[in-house]
């Protein structure tokens, strides 16, 4: 049985009159414990369809399935890491995470002791001890993502949406937080999916990797399946031919992809009728005939 | 580690300026800290001692022009007026502290004072009359001065009147000879009328030759010199003095609380004598009513409290304690009520209406109508109202007699600083951070968590900001709403020392005005330093 599951979804923004189809047709299967990556330009609709996976968007039709079940409101179940952090700047890393702490497990609200060891637990996961009683402005940004991750993993969610979790960051902050989400997820598997615009990171991190085609209404296009061994490492990975290949045939697609839809952007364009402008300047009328109309 | 011990210090010391708005003095730390001491000199320089220099320059600007500008109330006081009018009333609170005092003293220590002010005024006394006798020598010695130098001009005046009254007399009189040439027809009309309007022409040019001479002679009369004015200060002064020392002592003699007290205690005591003695059942009822009438009045005497006489530190608390029950009415009304309207669109759509129409509403207007609308409430005995009994009843403000023209004035500043801290806390409700709502949708925070731990914090910050404007917004009124009401406090003392007119006055409005406005940027610094305190983002708050 599917773990999380996407039926013909379809959302849309804007009135009816005016209405921008952002995804059409998606349909998306995610086994238990699965890292799916999905990737696509930006502007392709990417936010709109994890927000749409947490409950943060309805879709117009269709149907979010979790366990078989309407997945509905938005809640700790599946847990969702914002673009940019979204960490509540007025408490620090340690209360931004014992806020979700205290709201999924209301037995430990009572006994401080339990809910300061658990907390530690999820800071030292994500290596921010020494940081635990900094307010978010006081972090750099790998930090600040690190204690948004910290909090995501805390509300021990069965399924983990990564909204581009990493793309704020630089590359080197970037890459070391992709093997602390890869080490986290080995050692505790739960059902991923990652959102993002890096190809080296999908092949690096995922199962699977699904294309979201060009916006407006995009759709999820075929998928790839990434079969190499885990534990991944990211030194040795650039030698494997499978890597190679893989990000060879994703790369050549999604810059087809980008091809296709400027191909289909300039189709689609409003044919202009041929007219042109008639001169609506005024005359310049003579000087005695404005004397005359004055007078 | 003593290295660091200091710059602990140090950085402590910079954060609590920052936080507290005093930016400019970061340098002067920094400085004696030795931190890149030609850096901070020249910062010290630009930013704080060209100031300064600016102040100063602006005080001898005033200074120099005030004198010349001749007002209905005396000429405009200088920098130096209003100091001594602060000294002034500085003394006058710490004559009523004094006189308080004594009418609070007991047995011994009553006594003692007694003796040491009547030691006190014996000498002061003598300083006067030394004074005194001083005084009238300089006068003597300067209406001789004057004497001297007025004499010349009074003689030019009189000589001047003869001369011009003789030239008046020769001239009517050749005007008499022309006459009777016309009427004999020898000299025509026109000769006449002619000469006439020279006569005339002539009086007039004397009349103001005159004039001139005598405004000589009353600006030589009219500037008493310096010498004078300051013998009658230095007399003035003392006489003063002795006159608070009579005062003193006779508040410690007959007005003081332990005297009156024991005399009403010794007439009860004697009416119960002779409630003992009595023979017959009238004088028996008479001496028993007696009895309880004045151990009556001996235990209300004991409570009785010294009748201050109002100074200014009493209206500057007054005006501070009013200001802080309307500003605590504001916020009390306006934090709610913003939050709802930042929550939920439709009670913002139904209040844009009434914010809208009474924001712009004069605070004048909504004095005179809180006098008739609640004062209805206190009617008919504002004394006996629970509310003033429950203010009486507390130990501060019981010394600054809370009475309805106060609760006017509050409400009044309620009304007026109600509006900056509703639409700011609506605004920073409204405007919160749609990544902070989608966590609390995640976590399933019900609406009083949300409200409580996403919604209020991240407004903060503007409802801090609105709340300061407001405290602004606030004591402008009240000084308004004082002078109006008559209610005590700044607005009052500026009202009274207007209406008053002495020679003081003047200044003392000047000095009004700066205690307001030192009063006013430090209840700023205070909403800045609350503002700095809750908000998160290290944000630059406008000074």
């Amino acid at each position: 049985m599917p773990f999380l599951e996407i039926q013909n979804a379809k959302v849309g923004f804007g009135p009816v009159s005016n209405r921008t189809e952002v995804l059409n047709d998606i349909n998306l299967t995610v086994r238990k414990n699965e890292f799916v990556a999905v990737i696509g330009f930006s502007g392709s609709g990417k936010t709109t369809l994890i927000n749409l996976l947490a409950g943060l968007q309805k879709p117009d039709s269709g149907e979010v399935l979790l366990k078989g079940k309407p997945a509905g409101e938005p809640g700790p179940d599946r847990g969702i890491m914002f673009q940019n952090y979204s960490l509540l700047p007025w408490l620090s890393v340690f209360d931004n995470i014992a806020l979700a702490v205290r709201q999924v497990s209301p037995a430990k609200r009572k006994d401080r002791k339990t809910l300061e060891e658990h907390v530690m637990r999820y800071i030292e996961m994500v290596k921010l001890t020494p940081a635990r009683d900094r307010k978010p402005h006081e972090l750099s940004g790998g930090m600040r993502q690190r204690a948004s991750l910290a909090r995501t993993l805390a509300l021990d969610p069965e399924v983990l949406l990564l909204d581009e979790p990493l793309s704020a960051l630089d590359a080197l902050t970037r890459g070391d937080l992709q093997d602390e989400i890869l080490r986290i997820w080995e050692e505790d598997k739960r059902t991923v999916i990652m959102i993002t615009n890096d190809v080296d990171e999908a092949v690096l991190t995922a199962d699977r990797i699904i294309p979201l085609t060009m916006g407006p209404a995009a759709t999820l296009a075929q998928e790839f399946e990434v079969d190499m061994p885990r534990p991944r490492d990211r030194t040795s990975l650039n030698d494997q031919p499978e890597y190679k290949r893989l990000k060879r045939e994703i790369t050549r697609f999604m810059m087809n992809l980008n091809q296709e839809a400027r191909e289909l952007r300039r189709d689609t364009g409003i044919s202009m009728p041929d007219l042109k402008p008639r001169d609506f300047s005024l005359p310049v009328a003579p000087p005695r005939l404005r004397r005359s109309s004055a007078a | 580690m003593a290295e660091k011990r200091s710059d602990k210090i140090k950085y402590g010391l910079l954060k609590a300026i920052d936080v507290s708005g005093f930016k400019v003095f970061d340098p002067v730390i920094r400085l004696c800290f030795r931190e890149e001491t030609g850096k901070q000199c020249k910062e010290i320089g630009k930013f704080l001692i060209t100031p300064v220099l600016f102040v100063i320059g602006c005080l001898l600007i005033w200074s120099a022009v005030a004198p010349r500008h001749k007002t209905k109330s005396g000429e405009v006081p200088t920098p130096a007026r209003i100091v001594e009018a602060a000294r002034i009333s500085h003394t006058l609170d710490r004559r009523e502290d004094e006189k308080e005092a004594d009418f609070q003293r007991t047995g011994n220590a009553r006594t003692a004072t007694i003796g040491t002010i009547a030691a006190l005024q014996a000498e002061k006394e003598q300083l006067s009359s030394a004074l005194k006798e001083e005084l009238a020598t300089t006068e003597e010695r300067v209406q001789a001065k004057l004497d001297g130098s007025v004499a010349p001009v009074t003689g030019s005046i009189e000589k001047f009147n003869e001369r011009s009254k003789a030239a008046k007399a020769t001239r009517e009189a050749a005007l008499l000879a022309l006459a009777g040439q016309v009427v004999t027809r020898e000299r025509s009309t026109s000769e006449l009328l002619l000469a006439v309007r020279n006569h005339n022409a002539a009086s007039e040019s004397e009349a103001e030759t005159l004039k001139k001479l005598k405004t000589r002679r009353n600006e030589i009369l009219g500037d008493p010199p310096t010498e004078l004015l300051d013998a009658q200060l230095a007399s003035n002064a003392v006489a003063n003095e002795v006159q608070h020392l009579k005062k003193r002592s006779e508040w410690l003699q007959q007005g003081n609380r332990s005297v009156k007290v024991a005399a009403w205690n010794k007439k009860a005591q004697d009416a119960e004598a002779q409630l003992t003695a009595a023979t017959e059942a009238g004088a028996a009822v008479k001496a028993a009513k007696n009895v309880v009438k004045f151990e009556k009045k001996a235990g209300d005497g004991a409570e009785q409290e010294y009748p201050r006489t109002v100074t200014v530190y009493f209206q500057l608390k007054r005006s501070l304690f009013t200001v802080f029950c309307g500003f605590l009415m504001a916020a009390f009304v306006a934090i709610p009520l913003g939050i709802m309207c930042g929550v939920n669109r439709v009670v913002m759509a139904c209040l844009t209406p009434v914010i809208s129409i009474f924001k712009p509403v004069s605070p004048v207007v909504w004095l005179l109508i809180f006098q008739i609308v609640i004062g209805a409430f206190f009617l008919p005995d504002p004394e006996k109202h629970p509310l003033f009994l429950f203010f009486g009843a507390l130990p501060v403000v019981s010394s600054l007699g809370v009475n309805p023209a106060l609760i006017f004035c509050a409400c009044t500043v309620a009304m007026c600083a109600v509006w900056p801290a509703l639409v700011n806390t609506a605004l920073g409700v409204s405007s919160i951070d749609k990544d902070h709502l989608n966590v609390a949708r995640v976590l399933r925070l019900g609406f009083w968590s949300r409200l409580f731990k996403i919604i209020i914090p991240s407004s903060l910050p503007l409802v801090f900001a609105g709340l300061r404007i407001s405290m602004g917004v606030g004591w402008m009124v009240l000084i308004a709403a004082e002078a109006l009401s008559s209610s005590d406090g700044l607005g009052k003392f500026v009202w009274d020392e207007y209406q008053n007119g002495s020679s003081h006055s003047f200044a003392n409005i000047i000095y009004a005005c700066f205690v307001i406005g030192i009063v006013g940027f430090f209840l700023d610094r205070i909403m800045i330093f609350l503002q700095r305190l809750v908000s998160f983002d290290d944000g630059a708050t406008a000074v």
